[in-house]
């Protein structure tokens, strides 16, 4: 038996790896053989844990060359566990810790020490963390990408620390870091001189931000969303400043008018992305007629909910030819005819969204389909007079349709027989459409074998047939939504048997039990995210079955469920990547039930929802557990209905 | 608007304290802009953008042309009388002709008025036509426009009279310029204007208000501030805050003003005027005078109560300057940049701070150290409150201190909130902070830390704040937030008479 190393040297080897991407192709390469998995271990640069268990080992075997390290859906990470994780030589530039509630400024402080060359750190979302953490963050001082959106008690302290610690700064993420004012926001751009992305959205900060952030030389991307405090004035201090900016997102800035939008693209002229979604609705001539001077370097253009008028999308047609994509949800005055013009015009457009665009008709999926054969992504949500016609048009002239969206578009079996030509689909969401029923699905079942997502929210004419049809045919199905499609029972769920499928809802689906969640855990082992709220026969026959078969389920909604505390204590107690549990109105478990419950998963929950009233009766020593540990609990007051 | 015209003249004359008055009066020539900021704290985005809307505009309007008739019948004519009765008041404006401007005036606001109105009666017309509703729009403006330059010539022409009333009610001006300087004859004027102080809060009142118009219509400021400066009698309390350093801004040629200079006995005596019967010493002259009257009725009499009037010989005074006695001092007039000294109360508060002991210490930090009592007083009422530390040690009151003191200094971050640090309880916290002390000690003696220090700014800008004086001022409180404090300057680390004063030794 010939060794298969001698004609395909490591390098070799690395080179055909640099071309796999999907992590189960590694995994059957790692299992060819021993030299395989010496291969793949000098080629792998980047880890995602999934549990922590196995991290030390995986870590150690590959520290030579491991240079990103994900632990974000790492659950029951704390200080010590990352501490004693972390090898010590090692040459990790990028760890990711969004997430990870457990984790306090010490197991920071212990990171920035033992990763010297460590260029990038997400710590985004962990809600608890504040300026102590900053500081932490703030002595790895070779740090260039930092994002600690959400991070609510950081403060001008805080971002100050930072500022200080990490001046090589390019990348920073401050989202939702509401403490954050002004003479932070002035500090960070006097120290840091070197940014060139920064997202300061929702921030409440005014102009004077803007003022400072327009002598940053070098930012090239900047991010406002909602920014209900900058107004034109500030856009003014932008377009004059030293930056010059290739990407602004200044969507749902409510004071920002067209006059403001037209100085900054006066200003800057090397603009390639513009959000200007849901900002002042009214949008003047001008700043249209001003964008036409950016002219060839636009790409993206979104303008959602703003008023558009036919003339307006002309001139846009004409002039930003280079045009990739356009949003332009929820502006009621998008009609056929601006579609038609601006199609004529960016012909190379590939993302168009008319979400609630509800004057469109099948005119504009003719045009759309003439000129824009390269269209991959279209979103016509809510697009009531669109019909197979249309569709038909698009099916056949864009073969290269990737995703497209038909969510309450009132669309039939034969828009998806044409939809199904499209072989090349992955994402396909036709909820609220009562119109599809098992013959639509086998077309798509049949036709396209490469989807990755599929939406059939309430699409109540679909049976087990149609499910069987699904599964049988989309074989790389990763996120299905089933919810109130209420004739599919045991029967159908059995037929789920999708190895990749990852998100699965199947909220208020009343016919199906135990049994059936049973063979569909079996089927689907790689389940991460279940939302079984309102399956009011599922008892904990179907836990038990989900807590043996689906393990690295990681958020699970299991709400008017008839589970018992002996179901959800086992449920929590084994699962072991399980983060997120909403576990509302389960009437047959009893305060112990709860109590023991969450003593069992104590440490591996980041977020619970449980009624209200459990707050009183339950241990409050358990509950400070709970959230020393990193645990949000939300509290709901809801009365217990049920529904058909 | 009106209410806050108005308010001024209120406290004045509900207030009994003849201290608060005065220096209030001198507060607001001082520096107009301040007053500006008391009297139309709510007109200030008016004042700023010159597009008013026409309404405003009226008001604003009315409001002064009320003021001015009020105050020209009422308080005008008796003070002339009395400027009369006492000196020969330089008359120089008609009463004629400003009658007629005023009547003029009303007229005019009046037109205006029924104008307005009248757009604002047929407002659901001029809806269907916009073309006569600016049109009338038009009209109205032209006529403001018009009571505008109206009443810019009027108050034009008033102003210098006014300051002219207001010096010769006010001899200590030309007491305290007077070359042959006498300790006796400082205060004299001061007695005489008791019995006054009503009316003078009055056409100061009009004065700032005309101040305030002539500014807000970016006139140029008819009155010299520095003749409106010296005009207010002077106590060591109320204006300790007027410090070194005003000259620099006047850059007087040298040559061209007198050199006087006190001795060091003189500058730090407590007491200035001597009682020659009893021999008690008073700061004030005024306060001599009214010791005097329990020696006898000699000294009841108004002409012994009044203040010493101005020589009429002396109406051309030099200027005159100060310097100070410590030889080798910025301020000593050898020095070869010498940088003259402004008014009495310049030198002794600048001898104290510079070349005396600081011998107050703050009760609360026991740490601070003052040689001016009212210093003391000042760092008295923020000490304790400074919660904003950096990463050197130094504290601050506020924030935006702090983070400017961190973004001009490498290196150095803000601390964390103490409480926060205990909580966690690390040594490891403390470490960081001594190591970073450690680090930048260095840079304290740096020549470029104190060479950039702008002693000048900081001092002025405190002289334009005393809380001492101003307790329940809220606007002026407010104004006073935007100065430096002593301890929150950015350069506060340095070590107090190390590097304040350095530009004087």
């Amino acid at each position: 038996m010939c060794d298969i190393t001698a004609v395909l040297t490591v390098d070799l080897l690395a080179q055909v790896l640099d071309w796999l991407h999907d992590s189960r192709d590694l995994k059957s390469c790692r299992l060819v053989s021993r030299a395989f998995l010496q291969a793949e271990r000098m080629h792998r640069r980047a880890i995602r844990a999934l549990r922590l268990g196995p991290l030390p080992v995986l870590l150690r075997r590959y520290v030579g060359s491991l240079q990103s390290l994900d632990l974000s859906s790492c659950p029951s990470l704390d200080d010590s566990a990352l501490s004693l994780s972390i090898p010590c030589p090692n040459n990790l530039r990028s760890v990711s810790l969004s997430r990870a509630t457990g984790v306090t400024w010490r197991g920071l402080e212990v990171l920035a020490s033992v990763c010297p060359r460590i260029e990038a750190i997400d710590i985004s979302h962990c809600v608890g963390f504040g300026d102590r953490e900053a500081a932490a963050v703030a002595k790895a001082c070779w740090l260039k990408e930092l994002r600690i959106d959400k991070c609510l008690n950081v403060t001008d302290v805080g971002l100050a620390k930072v500022a200080v610690g990490c001046s090589r700064l390019e990348k920073l993420g401050i989202k939702w870091c509401f403490e954050i004012s002004d003479i932070g926001i002035d500090l960070l751009v006097k120290k840091c001189l070197e940014l060139r992305e920064l997202d300061i959205s929702y921030l409440k900060v005014g102009n004077e931000s803007l003022r400072s952030i327009a002598s940053l030389s070098k930012l090239e991307d900047l991010a406002l969303v909602g920014c209900e405090y900058i107004d034109d004035e500030g856009l003014y201090f932008l377009s004059n400043g030293n930056c010059s900016l290739q990407s602004i997102d200044i969507s749902r800035c409510e004071n920002v008018t067209s006059v403001g939008l037209t100085t900054l693209a006066e200003g800057q002229q090397r603009l390639r992305k513009i959000n200007a979604g849901n900002c002042s609705p009214v949008l003047t001539s001008t700043f249209v007629s001003k964008l036409c001077t950016l002219g060839d370097t636009l790409i993206i253009l979104k303008l959602d909910k703003l008023q558009l008028l036919a003339s307006a999308l002309e001139i846009v047609g004409k002039n930003c030819r280079n045009l990739l994509e356009i949003g332009l949800s929820k502006c009621n005055c998008v009609n056929d005819e601006g579609i038609s013009w601006l199609v004529e015009g960016c012909t190379h457009l590939s993302t168009i969204d008319l979400t609630c665009c509800l004057l469109v008709t099948d005119k504009s999926l003719l045009s759309i389909a003439t000129c824009c054969r390269g269209v991959k992504c279209l979103r016509l949500e809510s697009c009531v007079l669109i019909s197979e016609k249309g569709l038909d048009q698009i099916a056949s002239c864009c073969t290269d349709l990737k995703e497209i969206d038909l969510t309450d578009c009132n669309v039939n079996d034969n828009a998806l027989k044409c939809l199904s030509r499209c072989s090349e689909l992955l994402v396909l969401k036709v909820g609220l459409c009562s119109g599809v029923s098992d013959i639509g699905l086998s077309f798509i079942g049949t036709n396209c074998s490469k989807l990755l997502e599929l939406d059939l929210y309430r699409c109540t004419a679909i049976t087990d047939d149609g499910l069987a049809a699904i599964s049988n045919g989309c074989k790389r199905l990763k996120k299905l939504n089933l919810c109130y499609c209420n004739q599919i029972s045991d029967t159908g769920l059995a037929h789920l048997q999708l190895e990749e499928l990852s998100d699965l809802e199947l909220r208020g689906m009343v016919r199906i039990t135990s049994s059936g969640i049973t063979a569909m855990a079996m089927g689907c082992r790689s389940l991460t995210q279940l939302d079984l709220k309102r399956c009011y026969s599922i008892d904990d026959a179907g836990m038990w079955a989900l807590a043996q078969y689906t393990e690295n389920l990681r958020q699970l909604t299991i709400s008017y469920c008839t589970v018992t505390g002996l179901g959800l204590c086992h449920i929590l107690g084994s699962l072991r990547c399980l983060q997120d549990v909403k576990m509302v109105h389960l009437s047959w478990v009893s305060i112990e039930g709860f109590e023991l419950a969450l003593r069992a998963s104590c440490g591996k929950l980041k977020k619970v929802k449980l009624l209200g009233k459990l707050q009183d009766v339950l241990s409050s020593e358990l509950l400070q557990t709970l959230q020393s540990r990193g645990c949000r609990i939300r509290w709901v007051n809801k009365p217990l209905v049920f529904k058909g | 608007m009106k209410q806050i015209i108005g308010e001024p003249g209120i406290d004045l004359s509900s207030d009994s304290k003849m201290d608060l008055k005065l220096t209030r009066n001198s507060e607001s020539f001082h520096k107009p802009n301040s007053s500006n900021h008391n009297l139309n704290s709510f007109n200030q985005a008016s004042q700023y953008f010159p597009n008013l809307s026409p309404t405003n505009f009226l008001s604003r309007a009315e409001n002064l042309q009320q003021n001015l008739k009020t105050k020209s019948t009422n308080s005008f004519e008796p003070n002339l009388n009395s400027g009369m009765a006492t000196q020969n008041p330089p008359l120089d404006w008609d009463p004629h002709a400003m009658l007629s401007n005023l009547s003029f005036l009303e007229q005019k606001i009046h037109e205006v008025q029924s104008l307005v109105q009248s757009i604002i009666d047929q407002q659901a017309e001029f809806s269907s036509r916009p073309s006569e509703l600016a049109t009338r729009q038009q009209l109205a403006t032209a006529d403001l426009t018009c009571i505008i330059i109206q009443l810019i010539s009027t108050a034009g022409s008033l102003l210098p009279s006014i300051k002219n009333t207001l010096l010769s009610n006010n001899p200590a001006l030309r007491q305290l310029v007077n070359p042959d300087f006498n300790n006796n004859l400082k205060c004299e004027g001061l007695i005489r204007n008791f019995p006054e102080t009503a009316r003078n809060s009055e056409y100061e009142d009009l004065l700032r208000n005309l101040d305030n118009e002539a500014d807000w219509m970016k006139e140029p400021n008819p009155l010299p501030q520095s003749d409106i400066v010296d005009a207010n009698p002077i106590d060591e309390h109320d204006l300790k805050e007027s410090d070194d350093g005003d000259a620099e801004r006047e850059h007087l040629p040298p040559g061209s003003y007198i050199v006087l200079q006190l001795e060091k006995e003189e500058i730090l005596a407590p007491h200035t005027h001597f009682c020659v019967i009893c021999g008690k010493g008073f700061k004030r002259d005024a306060n001599l005078r009214m010791h005097m009257r329990g020696h006898g009725d000699e000294y009841k009499t108004p002409a012994a109560l009044a203040k010493p009037s101005k020589e009429p010989g002396s109406d051309v005074h030099p200027v005159t300057r100060y310097s100070c006695p410590f030889v080798g001092c910025k301020r000593n007039k050898e020095h070869k940049k010498f940088q003259p000294l402004k008014t009495i109360l310049c030198v002794k508060n600048h001898y104290k701070r510079s070349h005396c002991d600081k011998s107050y210490t703050c009760s609360r930090c026991h740490a601070k150290k003052f040689s001016v009592i009212a210093d003391l007083k000042t760092h008295e009422k923020h000490c304790g409150r400074d919660k904003w530390q950096c990463s050197c040690g130094t504290t601050f009151s506020r924030k935006d201190k702090l983070f400017g003191h961190v973004a001009l200094f490498q290196g150095h971050t803000p601390a964390l909130p103490m409480d926060e640090v205990k909580a966690s309880g690390s040594g490891q916290g403390n470490d960081d902070m001594t190591e970073d002390l450690g680090g930048y000690n260095g840079n304290f003696a740096s020549e470029e830390c104190l060479t950039s220090m702008d002693v000048k700014g900081i001092d002025e800008s405190r002289a334009y704040f005393s809380p001492m004086n101003f307790d329940g001022f809220g606007a002026l409180d407010e104004f006073g937030r935007g100065g430096f404090d002593l301890e929150d300057n950015p350069f506060a680390f340095i070590p107090s008479g190390f590097g304040q004063r350095s530009g004087d030794s």
